[in-house]
């Protein structure tokens, strides 16, 4: 335990990291259990959808987003799966033959498609590929933009 | 090419204005391992990958990082919106707004300038990797500096995120290594 009562990097280092790898004692097995891995929220909040690689810093537990309003709610969904899916695909670019996690991979880019089309039809388009820019005047300039706090 | 999608990785919304950790961050924006470097250096490195599990990998993690950078970005754009010339000058911003007024610039926290020396490429996958590992370790150690100086929730929530983010992108750079070693490619 640190100063701060968390685990200490270098504990873990020595105590997890010299351990076979997660990913290949599934890597010659079995693929990775998609139940093994958090869900797509919780992986987003710890920036970390693999348990076995979480490793926590001053904080104990993960800080909960507080969106402020319904957009940013909304939008916390798509943060959500589109992280899941950014974290699982770093790990399918390696173990492209892990079928579980494909089919993970697969599912929650549905679910975000359909929380997209829920989003750009209330908030206008997260991309200049969307539908929502079909309309007048042209809805890609509107605030917020990403960086400006809400 | 890369698409633009209207949205961070994950929200930055700061409440309270905090110029020195604004001044701080910018370890993470110009800094010599922070996210600006760290894209360059994958989207860099990418081309002299040896199979496409390296092609994929580096063009993946660099692209994550490039959303790091506009993380990293809208923090100290919040940190510092509406700050006074005194306020700056106070946090030791004065050289900064001689130079830049309340504009981002990539520097590190000491104010040197981003330099593309940063970004590291040999042309030896081995040694690029390596150096990859050892990149994302020290920007975790920075993300650690950088979370023990403050306690406001707003910047701890990101900063994190990023933290984490380094410990998961070291692991599948050394996946990535040993799978080379241990299959002589």
């Amino acid at each position: 335990m640190n100063k701060y009562g968390t685990q200490d990097y270098y504990n873990y280092m020595n105590n997890n990291y010299n351990q076979p790898l997660y990913n290949q004692q599934n890597f010659n097995n079995a693929n990775a259990n998609s139940s093994d891995l958090f869900d797509a929220y919780t992986g987003f909040i710890s920036g970390n959808m693999f348990p076995d690689l979480y490793n926590a810093y001053k904080i104990s537990n993960p800080l909960e987003i507080e969106p402020m309003n319904e957009q940013a709610e909304l939008l916390t969904y798509i943060d959500a799966l589109c992280f899941a899916d950014i974290d699982l695909g770093l790990y399918l670019d390696l173990y492209p033959n892990d079928k579980n996690v494909i089919s993970l991979y697969n599912k929650f880019r549905e679910q975000k498609k359909q929380y997209e089309q829920e989003y750009e039809s209330k908030f206008g388009p997260l991309f200049l590929s969307s539908d929502a820019l079909n309309s007048y005047p042209w809805a890609w300039d509107n605030s917020p933009w990403p960086w400006q706090s809400k | 090419m890369w698409l633009y999608e209207k949205k961070l990785e994950y929200p930055v919304n700061i409440r309270k204005k905090d110029l020195k950790m604004a001044k701080y961050l910018m370890a993470q924006y110009g800094g010599p391992d922070g996210e600006l470097a760290a894209s360059l250096r994958y989207l860099n490195q990418r081309y002299s990958m040896p199979d496409d599990k390296g092609r994929a990998l580096l063009t993946d993690i660099g692209t994550e990082e490039l959303a790091h950078i506009e993380i990293i970005a809208a923090m100290i754009s919040q940190l510092t919106n509406g700050a006074s010339i005194e306020e700056l000058e106070k946090a030791g911003l004065g050289a900064h707004f001689v130079q830049h007024d309340h504009g981002l610039f990539p520097t590190d926290a000491a104010s040197v300038p981003f330099t593309a020396t940063y970004i590291e490429t040999t042309g030896d996958y081995i040694a690029d990797i390596e150096s990859d590992m050892a990149a994302e370790q020290r920007a975790r150690a920075t993300y650690e500096h950088l979370m023990d100086l403050t306690n406001d929730k707003d910047l701890l929530g990101p900063l994190s995120f990023l933290r984490q983010r380094e410990v998961v992108h070291y692991q599948r750079f050394k996946e990535l290594r040993n799978y080379y070693l241990e299959n002589k490619i």
